[in-house]
């Protein structure tokens, strides 16, 4: 308890314990899952390193695999989304691997980069057109499986470390403001 | 009572830390009051827990937010534009803090539990009232008038705005009185082209200005200028920002005459009523639980503005069987917020080579335009806009088609210059938008909670129609292409946390709880100076005037006291 007359500055040996129990409770899920709990097995953690490595591939900017957006989605879908959101990617893993044999008798990760990028244009042909024409059948296109592995995908490689240094250049934090600086879109993403 | 004769052990105490409670404590401790703020939340340590800096990828769930963990304890608190993943500590829990609306009309209840209040995750837009709004009921035969004018709030907007800092652009309109600024912030090549276009054609009427914002674009009283990383609502370490914990608190602990008491939830104002004063406050302890008293010989409620309303409600006694300071029967009534979401965006050519660095934590305003030289046949009062120009990064284009180095280029690559307007409406103060003592449901202290039964009425509604048009309007004649007029419907009341009028000033007991002073018509050593005290509610971001209005009734009080006057 605060004594009567002390100022502000008495408030530095009092709140740690009170702070750190909040941020236990909003997070207990977390903490116990962070590390420990995991949605994907080994074949489909293959899986989605091979697919996230297709929709952004490495150049002379780094990759999805450089940036390890497997560790991110899998987080994701074991603390993040609901069961049946996380059921319904790890539905379309399945389904993925299904289409890779009928296409060429192998698993999807075991196709040739070329082969894993026809097909996944294909499922993203699929999620457009949906898009363009949501089907009662199919579905909403942000409910898609594919279009869930793209976000993931997607947001776990720019929100990443070697993505935000290197692909976008937005660390280290300039500490200024510039109104009308000049910007070069050839030399942001890598192709001058 | 048997406290009734004590010597009271505080000059003064104030309700809450935040934004007006901050100012209180300053203004009363200065004037050499012995002052106990009183902080239903825990302390805040700007070193330990501000967190601007932390990066996303350190983020857990890099920015997405412990979606499990805020559905289950904060599913209203996260509604608001300001909470993240990091801020979420700063807006308190919604199971511990219940309220209830009627199922058709939901209201959005945006509270802080902690030293600093709001004023940690405010949105730092401060703009002045003008006659145009003081007179605004009285013109409108709406309501009741104000009890004061410009001439009386002016010298206090001064006083507030030299000790935060603004930086803002003077644009002389009489509607939007200008204060004694910081250098502004720079605006971007295409909000240049927008101001221009838009003074080009509609010269004076329509005016685009960069945003007046309390963040400091120069060192300041000790505080250090804005260094443009972004995120404020997760603290700011370097102080650039207003906020009670990074300006006002140390003001007043520096005059030796503060306390600051956090984890205390003030159940109820205590009231003699022989003498018909106020004697001092009773409170929990959120740790112990344990009851205790503090008496003082005034008590400055600043608890915001649903939150003080609560509080006099649930100080009900035989003398005041309706809640304290309550005969006029206004306590909890005229609830406002200000209508939000109309408004417009567009694409607009050029400037391909051009981009900002920094984030800028501060847009565009465009100063109320209606009912201001001409009425408007569909409604009265008006709006403003806020907005900006940027350049669309990533997020856009997460789920657009491709897959492939040609897809990540497009998403590495910035969008076309992007211009938006979102307007912040007026709402007019209704007796039946009203928040009243729940009659069973009660917090995790015991403390009866409310019920809360607000909605837009046609004027608000009619005003944000109108935004989604003037603001197309404004994109037209800066040659924007692909004008997408705001598709949402308006914003939930409550949701822009712009709420108030609770406890409203007025100039007859009979209709107001306050009178021009802040000062309970009922009670007269008791003051409410948050968002309470609003007799309307004009559609500037508010809490400048929140905190002009408890200044002046600080000084009012401490001078009152000296002559043994209250």
């Amino acid at each position: 308890m605060l004594a009567a007359g002390a100022g502000l500055r008495c408030l530095d040996g009092l709140g740690a314990e009170e702070i750190i129990r909040f941020g236990e409770l909003l997070h207990a899920s977390a903490a116990e899952g962070r590390g420990v709990r995991s949605a994907l097995n080994a074949h489909q953690s293959a899986a989605v390193t091979a697919a996230a490595e297709r929709i952004l591939p490495a150049s002379d900017t780094p990759g999805a695999t450089d940036a390890n957006v497997t560790a991110f989605i899998d987080r994701m879908l074991a603390d993040w989304y609901t069961p049946a959101e996380r059921d319904r990617l790890l539905a379309g893993l399945t389904d993925l691997d299904a289409r890779s044999r009928a296409l060429r008798g192998r698993d999807f990760v075991a196709l040739s980069e070329a082969d894993q990028v026809a097909l996944l244009t294909a499922i993203d042909d699929e999620v457009t057109a949906l898009w363009r024409a949501p089907s009662p059948a199919a579905g909403n296109a942000n409910d898609h499986w594919f279009s869930m592995l793209k976000f993931l995908t997607v947001w776990g490689y720019f929100t990443s470390e070697v993505a935000m240094r290197r692909t976008l250049g937005e660390y280290p934090l300039p500490g200024r403001y510039v109104s009308c600086a000049s910007y070069d879109p050839r030399a942001r993403s890598g192709r001058s | 009572m048997l406290i009734a004769n004590r010597q009271p052990e505080y000059d003064a105490i104030v309700v809450g830390s935040g934004m007006t409670g901050g100012w209180a404590a300053k203004e009363l401790t200065e004037l050499g009051l012995r002052t106990l703020v009183l902080e239903a939340g825990r302390p805040i340590d700007p070193a330990r827990d501000y967190r601007e800096h932390v990066p996303v990828w350190e983020m857990t769930y890099r920015g997405l937010g412990d979606r499990r963990a805020v559905d289950a304890r904060q599913h209203v608190q996260r509604r608001s534009v300001s909470f993240d993943e990091i801020s979420h500590v700063f807006w308190c829990d919604d199971v511990d803090n219940p309220y209830s609306t009627p199922a058709d009309k939901p209201f959005d209840w945006f509270r802080a539990r902690q030293v600093g209040g709001k004023s940690i995750i405010w949105g730092r837009q401060v703009y002045r009232l003008s006659d145009l709004d003081f007179e605004a009921n009285l013109r409108d035969g709406i309501a009741v008038d104000w009890p004061i004018r410009y001439r009386d709030i002016g010298p206090w907007y001064d006083h507030v705005e030299r000790f935060i800092g603004v930086s803002g652009q003077a644009e002389g309109l009489a509607h939007l009185p200008d204060g004694p600024y910081l250098p502004p912030m720079e605006m971007n090549c295409a909000e240049r082209h927008v101001r221009e276009c838009m003074a080009s054609r509609f010269g004076r009427e329509r005016v685009l200005t960069i945003g007046r914002v309390a963040v400091l674009t120069q060192a300041h009283n000790g505080r250090a200028a804005c260094h443009y990383c972004g995120p404020c609502n997760r603290g700011c370490i370097t102080r650039s920002y207003f906020s009670s914990v990074n300006a006002t608190l140390p003001a007043a602990e520096a005059t030796g005459h503060l306390t600051l008491r956090p984890f205390s939830i003030v159940r109820r104002v205590l009231h003699d009523d022989a003498t018909g004063r106020a004697t001092g406050v009773s409170i929990i302890d959120a740790r112990t639980r344990e009851e205790r008293e503090y008496t003082a010989r005034v008590v400055f409620l600043c608890a915001s503005a649903i939150e003080s309303a609560r509080i006099l409600l649930n100080s009900r006694s035989a003398s005041a069987p309706d809640g304290l300071a309550n005969s006029s029967g206004q306590v909890g009534r005229n609830i406002m917020d200000h209508i939000k979401w109309g408004g417009a965006s567009g694409e607009l050519d050029g400037w391909t080579d051009r981009r900002v660095i920094g984030e800028r934590p501060n847009g565009i305003y465009v100063p109320r335009f209606r009912n201001v030289a001409s009425r408007h046949p569909g409604f009265v009062r008006g709006y403003g806009f806020q907005g900006g120009a940027y350049r669309p990064a990533w997020q856009s284009g997460a789920r657009s088609a491709g897959i492939g180095l040609e897809f990540k280029n497009r998403l590495v690559e910035l969008g076309p210059w992007v211009m938006n307007f979102g307007g912040f409406g007026e709402m007019l103060p209704r007796e039946q938008n009203r928040a009243t003592v729940h009659p069973t449901l009660v917090d995790a202290w015991g403390i009866p909670t409310l019920h809360i039964d607000c909605a837009w009425s046609d004027n608000e509604l009619a005003i944000f129609h109108d935004m989604n048009a003037t603001a197309a309007e404004l994109l037209e004649a800066s040659g924007a292409r692909n004008i997408r007029p705001n598709t949402r419907g308006p914003s939930t009341p409550g949701n822009t946390n712009h709420e108030m009028g609770t406890a409203r000033m007025g100039r007859d007991r009979r209709t107001s709880v306050l009178n021009g002073w802040n000062q309970a018509w009922d009670v007269p050593n008791l003051f409410v100076t948050d968002g309470a005290c609003m007799t309307s509610s004009g559609n500037q971001n508010p809490s400048l005037t929140y905190m002009a209005l408890t200044a002046r009734a600080c000084h009012y009080a401490a001078e009152r006291l000296r002559r043994g006057e209250l």
